[in-house]
């Protein structure tokens, strides 16, 4: 009998070593990737003159790191103008994500509940839903040739430059029509008696959206929404093609200097997952902070 | 002025969903603390009766009028209409993201206008006053179905509503839950509430209804005293229908 317990704890402790283990190896992962990445910024943009070293210059010498190995020494070289990049791929992902989520509750809420305004969002989500997002893009930067809006404001440093400014409006109308859609189905998914007891209790219809069918609503919507967050950091690649000098752009830029394309793309494609990683894991921690027993998951009634 | 000045009056009241008659003609009429049950069977009009009393359903034809709401008027604020007609419902309906306590504070706070603490202490009082004083940071996910439709009866009473509806309240319960509904409902009736009850639980309707209607085929077909309807049935459809519901209810 105490064997079989021994036995038994044995396997535990085995259980959550390893479970610990990997948390342990995500935690220090984390904390050296957006370490190293906001050093980096710090020194480009924050720190005094003659502190740190030049920007687009790495922390350690590429020469001394060489007799190590070669791919270090290319990595060490190269990665300083990819995470200077990197800023604004995270720029163009949470500007356009947070102002699309803005603008996607409205249309989403006109959606379901309006009966002009149901016709327009639909319009409009089925519009943007079903043209590519590279032709939207081209439509904001040459047709109406957006960015002369923007030529006035100061773009030095971390400050992005007018051109990324049309690309944030471009994300985000394409953002809005597929967080709507989103939203929309998480919307539908609320029990219609809810709203039927808000209005029992003398609420008006929209009180009754906002106080009671919303917070359901978003919390139901959280995993589909996740998805659209990580979509997006990858989409803002094609930025590129409008002259912004994001990461994927000024990997391109690099690797035609030194056509070393594999070595290049293979470090941005490690950028990539580091933000993408972060980003689900972020939202994973939202989705456990906003749970409530009962709702979503199990049975709610 | 009459002599004679109801809280309700529901008159020549019909609704029809499609080809299907729901509601056919039904007139009655409450007083202030009176506690009228309503039984029949399913698909008789019991619970489209109710929703028309406080307009979640529309009636085709006929009046209702609760003091001074004109219900049936197309131009009236149903807003203001249902801050003083409470509605506790079959499903419980509980808001399923606010604790026991925000299901209750929700209303007064957009509705009524109170400031946070004044409706906390209200809420907290309404909830302590059907027994749930200590389950107040419970969400209805952690609730027994007793318990959330006792917090679906304080919610409807924090309006300090002039007329509480019920619809089937204790018909989603496990058996043994019934008894603590039906013990606080009795407690309201005593304490003067008026309430317009669709049950089939005989016992509470005997203790604590001044009235009982049975309704057929969306018509009254009979009304009077709950012990004299039980005991004593005038119209057939009313004599096998409680017969079959004390059959279900192991009731005598």
């Amino acid at each position: 009998m105490s064997e079989t317990g021994a036995t038994r704890t044995t396997a535990d402790t085995g259980r959550v070593v390893s479970g610990s283990l990997g948390r342990w190896l995500t935690i220090a992962g984390g904390v050296l990737f957006w370490g190293w990445l906001l050093a980096r910024w710090l020194n480009n943009w924050f720190l005094p003159a003659g502190v740190g070293v030049p920007p687009g210059e790495s922390f350690l010498d590429p020469a001394a790191v060489a007799p190590i190995s070669d791919s270090l020494a290319f990595a060490v070289e190269y990665l300083p103008q990819l995470a200077d990049a990197a800023w604004l791929t995270v720029v163009l992902t949470v500007v356009s994500i947070v102002l699309g989520f803005v603008f996607a509750v409205p249309v989403s809420v006109a959606r379901v509940y309006g009966t002009y305004s149901s016709t327009v969002s639909l319009a409009f989500t089925e519009l943007i839903r079903g043209t590519p997002l590279l032709a939207q893009l081209f439509v904001l930067y040459y047709a109406l040739n957006l960015s002369t809006l923007f030529r006035g404001l100061p773009d030095d440093g971390f400050l992005p430059s007018a051109v990324v400014y049309v690309a944030i409006i471009g994300f985000t109308i394409n953002s809005v029509a597929y967080q709507a859609e989103y939203i929309r189905s998480a919307l539908l998914s609320v029990d219609r008696e809810q709203l039927t007891a808000a209005r029992a209790i003398g609420l008006s219809q929209r009180q009754g959206i906002r106080h009671v069918v919303l917070p359901q609503a978003l919390r139901f919507a959280i995993p589909g929404w996740s998805n659209e967050l990580v979509y997006l950091i990858k989409y803002s690649s094609l930025a590129a093609f409008i002259t912004v000098p994001e990461l994927f752009n000024v990997a391109r830029s690099i690797a035609a200097d030194n056509f070393a394309y594999t070595g290049i793309f293979a470090l941005v494609a490690v950028l990539y997952l580091g933000l993408v990683i972060s980003a689900s894991k972020l939202m994973a921690g939202v989705e456990r902070r906003v749970a409530i027993p009962g709702l979503g998951g199990t049975a709610s009634q | 002025m009459s002599d004679y000045d109801p809280l309700l009056t529901v008159e020549s009241v019909s609704k029809r969903y499609g080809d299907e008659r729901v509601l056919n003609d039904v007139s009655f009429t409450m007083d202030r603390g009176d506690v009228t049950v309503m039984m029949g069977p399913s698909g008789s009009g019991k619970s489209t009766l109710l929703r028309c009393v406080n307009r979640l359903t529309e009636v085709d034809s006929g009046e209702i009028r609760l003091g001074d709401h004109r219900v049936t008027d197309p131009g009236i604020d149903v807003d203001a209409l249902r801050r003083d007609v409470g509605m506790v419902f079959q499903d419980i309906n509980l808001f399923t993201h606010l604790t026991a306590l925000k299901n209750v504070t929700l209303g007064l706070r957009e509705v009524r206008g109170f400031s946070t603490d004044d409706a906390r202490e209200a809420a907290t009082e309404q909830l302590e006053r059907v027994g749930l004083g200590d389950q107040l940071d419970s969400y209805p996910g952690e609730l027994s179905g007793g318990q959330k439709q006792r917090v679906g009866i304080a919610r409807a009473l924090a309006m300090e509503p002039e007329l509480l509806l019920f619809d089937e309240p204790t018909s989603a319960l496990d058996p043994e839950l019934v008894g603590e509904v039906t013990a606080v409902m009795a407690d309201l009736a005593a304490g003067g509430m008026t309430m317009l009850v669709v049950t089939h639980e005989k016992g509470f309707a005997r203790e604590a209804a001044t009235d009982a209607l049975f309704l057929d085929a969306g018509s009254i077909a009979e009304r009077g005293p709950p012990a004299q309807l039980f005991e004593n049935p005038e119209n057939e459809r009313t004599a096998e229908f409680l017969d079959r519901v004390s059959t279900v209810s192991g009731e005598p």
